[in-house]
């Protein structure tokens, strides 16, 4: 206490630190974003220590649902029906697909209520309200990138193709990572202002698993539906996590779709997030 | 008064609304027009506030119940947005306002202390520099591994005081946490304001003390209705105060 005095001399060059939001441009909030990284790295680092420290079986329950999923799709449509989709090995085909749509549900369910369930922090710190969604983004992402093993591990086992192609898992998680943010942003403002939203994000996440591929491929959907299956943005994002595991060509206009949805959706999401952003502060 | 350099807080011409009720407005409202308009069960928690506060000043923020202090101080702080006029900070604000808020109940008291401080900006090798001071201050060396949830009440303050008073930004804000905790922590928290205030920071209290006021605060702004009724030295601010007290009573 008593080494405080000097302190002042140096009116403190805050604004290094604080980068208070600049009213204009389409900039000022992810560089205010940018500027506050070490809270987000904090936050995602707190949310890992709960999960993987604080319990034994840590590492072992962010695979368990994926593994449990894919174990019973593998029974129902190799043991009890006579499997016409995907690929071989299934089980491989299976998992790539469901690690990102583990990823992709639990990022959004909880991006959803994110400003809800840190309300406190967020009535008391000034980090930009967007630290709250990327946040949850980016737990999950981890997770995610941890539960790769246990994918490579069947791949290996099950003698899967692998080839150079494995490389565009890391563009696919990019991807993800800002068709999630989007999403998030999109839904996070919302549902502080109408809590029946959350219910609705749950159901439609249930229903979503269906219309997107993961126990099948977009090229499995028969006719013109086909088409409508391959707007989903997610079917872009698994098409890169399958495409080491595969001889099969790359369906890059699937890719395309994905990314333009993912940049759409994003700036939506950022721009809703921006507009309701001063009657959020008031409600929570 | 002001000071000679520019101002570090210029609050110019700002109102918040606030809903009375509970349902209010619809979504698709938000979205397509925006904040435009008052209805029936709207308020103006403040309305046409200005002023500015240069480098050093040190100002105590008075006012009845539910005219618009906390609101004003949240403003400073960021957690809230003006919905007209600008609210300028031009420095790093320490924000003792809902303290205790930030502290996460299933994590221990270090680790609670490294989150909170990073969330407002403290770098980690300051956060390790100030830990045993912040521990000192708090008298919390035997709990450091407890978990938050587990201490009462008056040693939470205690911790959430510590950590957010030892941020070195130059804007401080304080809103009423002087009336918890017990006497001898009360005055701890009092020597403590008043070496920051010694330290040349800006200094923003928000108290029902006329003594605290008094002894921190050399500059007053008086609320009423949402409204800046009297911006002045404290004792004048706090006579006026007084006057309105006596005629509404």
């Amino acid at each position: 206490m008593t080494a405080t005095a000097e302190r002042v001399e140096v009116p403190v060059p805050v604004s290094a630190r604080h980068p208070r939001r600049p009213r204009r441009g389409i900039t000022a909030r992810p560089a205010a974003l940018w500027g506050r990284r070490r809270a987000v790295r904090l936050l995602v680092a707190r949310d890992l220590k709960v999960r993987y420290a604080s319990s034994a079986l840590g590492y072992l329950w962010s695979v368990l649902e994926p593994l449990a999923l894919a174990g019973i799709y593998w029974f129902v449509f190799t043991q009890v029906f006579t499997r016409t989709v995907g690929a071989e090995p299934y089980i491989v085909f299976l998992l790539a697909g469901l690690l990102p749509w583990t990823w992709f549900n639990g990022a959004v369910t909880e991006a959803a209520r994110a400003l809800h369930t840190e309300a406190k922090l967020v009535r008391s710190t000034n980090v930009p309200r967007e630290v709250w969604v990327v946040r949850v983004v980016l737990s999950k992402g981890v997770e995610f990138l941890l539960s790769l093993p246990v994918l490579f591990g069947f791949a290996l086992a099950f003698g899967a193709p692998l080839d150079w192609h494995l490389v565009l898992l890391l563009p696919g998680a990019v991807l993800m990572a800002v068709l999630v943010l989007g999403v998030g942003l999109l839904l996070a403002p919302m549902v502080v202002l109408v809590r029946d939203l959350e219910r609705v994000v749950r159901i439609a996440l249930r229903l979503g698993f269906y219309a997107t591929p993961v126990i099948f491929a977009v090229s499995d959907v028969p006719g013109r539906l086909s088409a409508v299956f391959a707007l989903n943005p997610l079917a872009g994002v698994i098409e890169l996590n399958r495409a080491g595991f595969s001889t099969e060509p790359v369906q890059w206009s699937l890719v395309g779709i994905s990314v333009s949805a993912a940049a759409v959706l994003l700036a939506a999401g950022w721009a809703v997030f921006a507009r309701l952003e001063r009657t959020v502060l008031k409600e929570i | 008064m002001p000071a000679a350099t520019d101002p570090v807080v210029s609050v110019e011409d700002v109102a918040v609304r606030f809903h009375r009720g509970r349902r209010h407005r619809s979504l698709r409202d938000y979205l397509i027009r925006g904040e435009g308009g008052v209805r029936r069960d709207e308020f103006w928690a403040l309305r046409d506030v200005s002023f500015s506060i240069g480098q050093g000043e040190t100002i105590g923020v008075v006012g009845r119940n539910g005219q618009g202090k906390s609101t004003l101080l949240k403003l400073i702080a960021g957690v809230l947005l003006p919905d007209r006029g600008t609210v300028d900070v031009r420095a790093g604000v320490a924000p003792l306002i809902e303290i205790t808020g930030g502290f996460v109940a299933d994590l221990t008291v270090r680790e609670n202390i490294g989150l909170t401080a990073g969330l407002h900006g403290m770098s980690r090798a300051v956060i390790g520099e100030r830990f045993d001071e912040i521990v000192d201050f708090a008298e919390i060396e035997e709990f450091l591994d407890t978990p938050y949830k587990h201490l009462s009440s008056g040693m939470k303050v205690r911790v959430a005081f510590a950590v957010v008073s030892r941020l070195e930004e130059p804007v401080v804000l304080v809103d009423e946490v002087l009336a918890v905790g017990d006497k001898v922590f009360k005055r701890k928290c009092h020597a403590r304001i008043e070496e920051m205030v010694a330290e040349g920071r800006t200094l923003f209290l928000v108290s029902h003390n006329d003594g605290d006021l008094r002894r921190f605060c050399a500059r007053g702004l008086y609320l009423r209705e949402g409204r800046l009724v009297g911006d002045g030295p404290m004792d004048e601010v706090l006579a006026a105060y007084a006057d309105e007290t006596r005629e509404s009573a």
